[in-house]
This record gives C-alpha cells, sequence and structure tokens, in this order.
C-alpha cells in the first residue's frame, strides 16, 4: 500500500478560534432538494464539510430499537452536510448540521439532536406535505423548531397563513419565507430559529 | 450531491480503530474539539490514527470535522478520537461547559443562546 499524505496542501483545515469559544449546534432538516445545503453553504465561513455515516446492527448498540420500528435491519448510508459559522468576537462557534427527513434515519438523529439550539424545517410550498415527517422527529426530541419556506423561482405565491394553516403549525412556531441562497434572508431564519428556543426555555424544562 | 471523491480511505473504516475498545459507544461528543498534545504515536496506533493526530496538530477540530475532512464515518472517528484522548495524544474541550447540567439535556442556556442571538443579528447587519 502506497503511503499518502493525509491532507493535500490545499485543504489545509479551516481550524476553530484559538481563543477560548462554545460551540453549538443547529439542525437545518427538511425533506431531499428542498435546498439544506444551499443554506449551510450560503451561512457557513468554511468550505462545507460532507460526512457519511453507516448505519447497520452494529449501530443499533448504541440506539433506542425500541422507538425506531426498525425493520429491515440493511445496511443504510446517509450523507450529512455542514458547515460552521464563527460569531462576532470568536467566542461562539455555531454548527450548521444538514439533517434527513426520513423516519428510517432515525437511529442517527438521538445523537444529531442531542445538545441542539434548536432545528431550522425548510419546506417547499410545491411539497409541504414532505416537511411533515421531519417536523414530526423534531417534535417526538422536543426540539424548538423554526420554518422557512424556502422560495423557488417557480414556488406558488402562497399565503404565509394559509401555508401555517397546511403545516399545522403550532400558534408559537416561527414562520418565515426564506432564500436559501441569500446571506441575509438565511440569517433571519437563524434568527426567528434562536429567538423562539429562548422563548421555549422556561417553558419546559425547569427556568435557568 | 456526487462530490467528495478526493480522498481513499487507507483502512476500511471497520479496522482502522486496530483495537477491541472499538465496540464501546463514545463518550466524545461530535462538537468535542481536539488538539493534539505533541505525545508521539505508540507501535499499536494504526495508519488512521495517526492521520487523526497530524489533522490537528496545528489547530484544534471538533471531531465531526475530522470526519469530514479524513472520509471517515463519524462514529468511527469518535472512537479513534476517544482511544487518543485516553493515551493522551489528544487533548479534547467539550462544545459548552455549561451545558453539562443533567437537567438541560445538553441544550444551550438561555444565556448563550441570547448571545447567539446577538451575534447573529451583528451579522446580518455587516
Amino acid at each position: 500500500m502506497d503511503s499518502k499524505p493525509s491532507v493535500s496542501p490545499d485543504l489545509r483545515p479551516a481550524y476553530l478560534p484559538e481563543r477560548e469559544h462554545q460551540r453549538v449546534k443547529i439542525l437545518v432538516a427538511g425533506p431531499m432538494g428542498v435546498g439544506k445545503t444551499t443554506a449551510i453553504r450560503t451561512l457557513s465561513q468554511i468550505p462545507t464539510l460532507h460526512t457519511e455515516e453507516v448505519m447497520t446492527d452494529a449501530a443499533v448498540g448504541t440506539d433506542d430499537l425500541s422507538l425506531a420500528g426498525l425493520r429491515d435491519k440493511k445496511t443504510t448510508t446517509v450523507g450529512i452536510d455542514f458547515g460552521r459559522l464563527t460569531l462576532p468576537g470568536d467566542r461562539i462557534v455555531l454548527y450548521l448540521h444538514g439533517t434527513p427527513g426520513q423516519r428510517r434515519f432515525l437511529p442517527l438523529w438521538e445523537g444529531i439532536a442531542f445538545g441542539a439550539l434548536g432545528a431550522l424545517v425548510l419546506a417547499d410550498t410545491r411539497r409541504l406535505d414532505e416537511s411533515f415527517e421531519v417536523m414530526d422527529l423534531i417534535e417526538e426530541r422536543g426540539l424548538p423548531y423554526a420554518v422557512a419556506v424556502n422560495i423557488f423561482p417557480d414556488s406558488p405565491d402562497y399565503d404565509l397563513e394559509i401555508v401555517r394553516s397546511k403545516l399545522d403549525l403550532h400558534p408559537d412556531t416561527p414562520l418565515v419565507t426564506c432564500d436559501a441562497r441569500e446571506m441575509n434572508s438565511s440569517l433571519n431564519a437563524l434568527i426567528e430559529l434562536t429567538a423562539h428556543s429562548i422563548s421555549s426555555v422556561g417553558v419546559g424544562v425547569g427556568a435557568s | 450531491m456526487s462530490r467528495d471523491k478526493h480522498q481513499r480511505r487507507l483502512l476500511p473504516a471497520y479496522l482502522a480503530t486496530g483495537s477491541g475498545t472499538a465496540s464501546l459507544p463514545s463518550t466524545l461528543d461530535t462538537l468535542t474539539a481536539l488538539r493534539a498534545s505533541g505525545r508521539p504515536l505508540a507501535s499499536y496506533h494504526t495508519p488512521v490514527h495517526g492521520r487523526v493526530v497530524e489533522l490537528v496538530t496545528d489547530g484544534s477540530l471538533t471531531a465531526v470535522e475530522i470526519a469530514g475532512y479524513l472520509g471517515l464515518p463519524v462514529s468511527v472517528c469518535l472512537m479513534l478520537a476517544e482511544q487518543l484522548v485516553g493515551d493522551g495524544l489528544l487533548n479534547a474541550s467539550v462544545p459548552t461547559p455549561d451545558a453539562l447540567a443533567p437537567s438541560r439535556a445538553g441544550r444551550p442556556s438561555r444565556q448563550l443562546m441570547e448571545e447567539v442571538l446577538s451575534g447573529l443579528q451583528a451579522l446580518r447587519v455587516a
């Protein structure tokens, strides 16, 4: 076997800030093709990274199978994109994790959702129903979330109140439109989510 | 969607950890930051251990980033990192020290989220 350099020189890693900081995870969830990766690329200050996670019986030991209803046990690979956003002052680094929306990836969800500030659910007005599954998964984890309708050039022009009722959202759940290709628009969606996560503190677990 | 073919695994993922401790679930978080301590590799470390250490010699990265750079499944990367932390080759730092309170289930504190909020708002203005 040839020896290979571990990292090619043009791929010098984007190291974390040297100063002491905290790292916070935010999920970007939704059905395939809804713009998760686009939003992460827009927001990330580093080239987005990609990991492949393998789901097999071997992974099952760490997951609660009684929840999973995992009948077919064949190996599944799921790709996850993520990006990183350092907030001004280098004291907080956000990690944006693209998260697959299908229930068959449930075993991965426990780990991915653990410790997250919340989830930004992307939806497409042409196929709103495809976001139901991921919204259910997030609600089951007790994670706060906001819904951002990603505007595509040929999306029908929906009244947000109609979208809200079609998605059957809780009145407190933020619903915004966004253009995942645009920084400020995507930031707005994250701001809505964060404000919502703050206001849900103390509602669930003891106030801090 | 079809990219990231530039890296070839030196070892199959299931061999990379090189020892029987690999079946233990990791106690590290995917956002645990890791940095090489400077201690040299031992003879029982695999080439993949070496690549992990080399990657974080000049700076810190989280476990999930290391997985991304090296093309390893996150679970395998966590096991490797755990071994290397145990062997004293990597130093680890937890993502959010204040989230360790059991009542919070790892979720960020209100204060931390408020800092996130103002940071995001500052970015938007820029």
